[in-house]
């Protein structure tokens, strides 16, 4: 392990990283699929164009196609301009960026300002071993910089760089190193592995937690030729769908069959892609802890790698759907600063840290791990107001949906007026296990509340991390003595409704007291 | 009173204790209900007024031009459709006008030493209360109304994002660079 560490340093001298430099060529491939990417996701916006210059393109062949290789000409060469023109140096525990090719940036970094480090490998630089690097700044998103392929053991040990710096930062003791000195004492630690995934484990979240979206988002702009593909399909086999689904004609029980049999295929395809999803995020997943820090490793075809100290964790969320609680497995979420609002839902995916589908026990030492003295599950909650029930069965579904049965009563629509009735019964389920779930607690150092509606989700943040407290209280709920409070945390705002006034009150000021009085940071 | 004011928030910010919050004793916690709150400029609620006013006038005479203009002649359906459009938006108009009037009135703030606290709304009442240390950065924010009115509207950042950014708005300038002024120079911010 040393010689290695001493061969890689060789490697990578230090002078020689101080002047400016260009990445490997091979980062033109990852431009190269990040432009395919871009098109693929503007589709939708290109294809009306394209069907628009079908025809046009079909009768001046030589002329359309001239346009397509100028176009893919230009892709090509910005890509290459946009890599010959990426250069980046290290220099003092700084790192510099220089990007763009018109419009110019110049990005410059100190290692200690840097929150977060993740790794991305993408499946076409595994056989070179390279990977990307992201640096991600505290607050703005803007901040952040993207180094798309260094030598992989080479990031990994400007990782462990960067990262020392804040332990250095923080322990006074061991920041007289020179900066150029590796961190030798602390590499000597090793990493011990908290968690791993098997792929049954991955099947299960697959079933129980619909991953479906992250297909769903690829596909959207297909959704169209898909339904009109079945169609054709059906028709070609000789199976005329629009037959089979006029129901006037059809005993009942045909009609049941037809429409469980429908209703169970979907969920099929629905499940296996969930489970493919799944599988493709969390593959090879491993959850391992090195000193403060924790990192989640995982991916079939991208391999990320997401670092979290543990000062940057904001929120743990102990989640279970309905299926979760009859099978007994949880999901574990740690959540940092939520700095990707504004991007797409993928990036924020991979911002926090999940631990996809374990079972109680190990939940719990992964919860006595990171939050040593939190009483997630031993503390007793207090349950919120009746007058959530009143407001939200009481004052809007009971009406509503009586409103509805009049309406379908003096339309004649006996169809719709048997829905009402289920569906009145279900959502007054919902809503009386949405306040039955409701809780809240507080100790010395967290905060806890309970909710969900059948499944179970338990979310503990330290109470020094809020970063500001709502009270609220509507007409109605100052008629009842109650109010609503939420809690902006830097990974989103948690509420409690319809708490009483008093304990809302001194639940207000206990908060603010606890983080104006802790001289600890909150990231 | 402005001046008084400036002086207060300058001592405090000078005079910073490791931490104090006044009473640290269980009984007398600090507590959200024992603020002094103040509400928020006379002149703010003038210009909001005016504002409101102003606003519903060009909405309105716009509206009423383009209906009687001479260019281009409405069908008498259309022209009804507009007429119907004016009313509404003359009534909405006047609604907003008092509840202009009435929801500024329900604006305070109060501050402590280690919080701004900012109350508002009607039917909805919200008190949001920011710890200075949890606070990023600080921006004052002026409108050429506001520039005109001599008044600003202050903005904390925190790290809970862009759409929990604390905001006071109808201060007199000088009030709001004097609170500004108190939490750059907080302990707790030069700290973090």
């Amino acid at each position: 392990m040393d010689t290695a560490e001493t061969k890689v340093l060789n490697v990578y001298d230090k002078n020689a990283l101080a002047h400016w430099q260009r990445m490997s060529p091979i980062a033109i491939i990852y431009f190269i699929a990040n432009f395919i990417k871009v098109l693929l996701s503007n589709i939708v916006i290109l294809l009306p164009a394209l069907y628009l210059s079908y025809d046009f393109i079909m009768e001046n062949l030589i002329l359309g196609l001239t346009v397509i290789i100028l176009l893919i000409s230009f892709a090509v060469i910005s890509t290459f301009l946009r890599f010959y023109f990426f250069q980046y140096r290290l220099k003092n525990d700084h790192i510099d960026i220089r990007s763009g090719v018109i419009s110019k940036t110049h990005i410059n970094l100190p290692f200690t300002r840097i929150q977060n480090v993740k790794l991305e490998q993408p499946i076409y630089y595994r056989w070179f071993n390279y990977t990307c690097l992201q640096l991600d700044t505290a607050g703005s998103a803007k901040q952040e910089a993207k180094i798309v392929a260094l030598k992989a053991d080479f990031a990994e040990q400007l990782k462990t760089e960067i990262l020392a710096q804040h332990l250095s930062k923080k322990e006074p003791g061991t920041c007289n190193k020179p900066a150029d000195q590796p961190l030798e004492p602390q590499k000597s630690v090793a990493e011990e592995v908290l968690n791993t995934r098997s792929i049954p484990d991955l099947i299960i979240h697959g079933l129980t937690n619909n991953r479906i979206w992250i297909f769903l988002g690829g596909l959207a702009p297909f959704f169209d030729d898909f339904s009109h593909y079945i169609l054709q399909f059906f028709q070609k086999t000789g199976v005329d769908i629009e037959h089979l689904l006029t129901i006037t004609d059809k005993p009942i029980w045909q009609i049941i069959l037809y429409a469980s049999t429908l209703t169970f295929l979907f969920l099929l395809i629905i499940s296996l892609c969930s489970i493919a999803a799944s599988i493709l995020t969390f593959y090879r997943y491993t959850l391992s802890k090195l000193e403060d820090r924790y990192i989640r490793r995982s991916g079939l075809f991208t391999k990320h790698e997401v670092t979290m100290r543990l000062s940057r964790l904001q929120l743990v969320i102990r989640q279970q759907d309905w299926l979760d609680v009859l099978l007994k497995r949880i999901n574990l979420t740690f959540e940092q600063i939520n700095v990707s609002v504004n991007h797409n839902q993928m990036n924020a995916q991979n911002d926090k840290i999940i631990v996809p589908s374990i079972k109680p026990n190990e939940c719990t030492k992964l919860l006595n791990d990171i939050y040593p003295e939190n009483q997630m599950m031993t503390i007793s909650y207090q349950a919120i107001s009746k007058q959530f029930l009143l407001k939200n069965w009481g004052l809007i579904l009971t009406p509503l949906c009586a409103t509805l049965t009049i309406l379908f009563i003096v339309g004649n629509k006996p169809l719709l007026l048997t829905a009402v009735l289920p569906l009145y019964v279900f959502l007054s389920a919902l809503v009386v296990m949405r306040w039955y779930r409701w809780g809240y607690a507080s100790d010395e150092n967290y905060t806890y509340i309970r909710k969900g509606f059948f499944g179970v989700d338990y979310y503990c943040f330290p109470t020094y991390k809020t970063q500001q407290v709502h009270y609220k209280q509507s007409w109605f709920l100052k008629r009842h003595q109650l109010c609503s409070i939420n809690f902006v945390l830097a990974a989103g705002t948690q509420s409690i409704p319809y708490i009483n006034e008093n304990k809302g009150l001194s639940l207000t000021d206990d908060t603010i007291f606890k983080v104006e009085s802790t001289k600890k940071s909150w990231m | 009173m402005a001046s008084r004011e400036t002086a207060d928030y300058k001592n405090t910010s000078q005079e910073n204790t490791p931490f104090s919050n006044k009473s640290l004793v269980v009984e007398q916690c600090p507590s959200l209900q024992q603020l002094n709150y103040q509400g928020v400029a006379p002149i703010y609620l003038k210009m909001t007024r005016l504002f409101n006013l102003f606003c519903t006038a060009v909405t309105l005479s716009l509206l009423i031009i383009s209906q009687r203009q001479p260019f281009f002649p409405l069908t008498s359906q259309n022209f009804n459709i507009i007429s119907n459009i004016i009313l509404i938006i003359g009534l909405l108009g006047l609604l907003n006008y008092w509840y202009g009037i009435v929801a500024n009135k329900k604006k305070f703030f109060a501050i402590r030493e280690q919080d701004i606290t900012y109350c508002s709304g009607l039917i909805f009442q919200k008190t949001v209360t920011q710890p200075i240390s949890r606070v990023q950065h600080v921006e004052l924010k002026r409108g050429p109304i506001e520039r005109k009115a001599g008044l600003a509207c202050l903005q904390l950042f925190s790290a809970g994002g862009a759409s929990h950014t604390f905001e006071i708005p109808g201060l007199l300038l000088e009030n709001a660079e004097s609170i500004r002024q108190f939490i750059v120079d907080h302990k707790t911010i030069s700290s973090n």
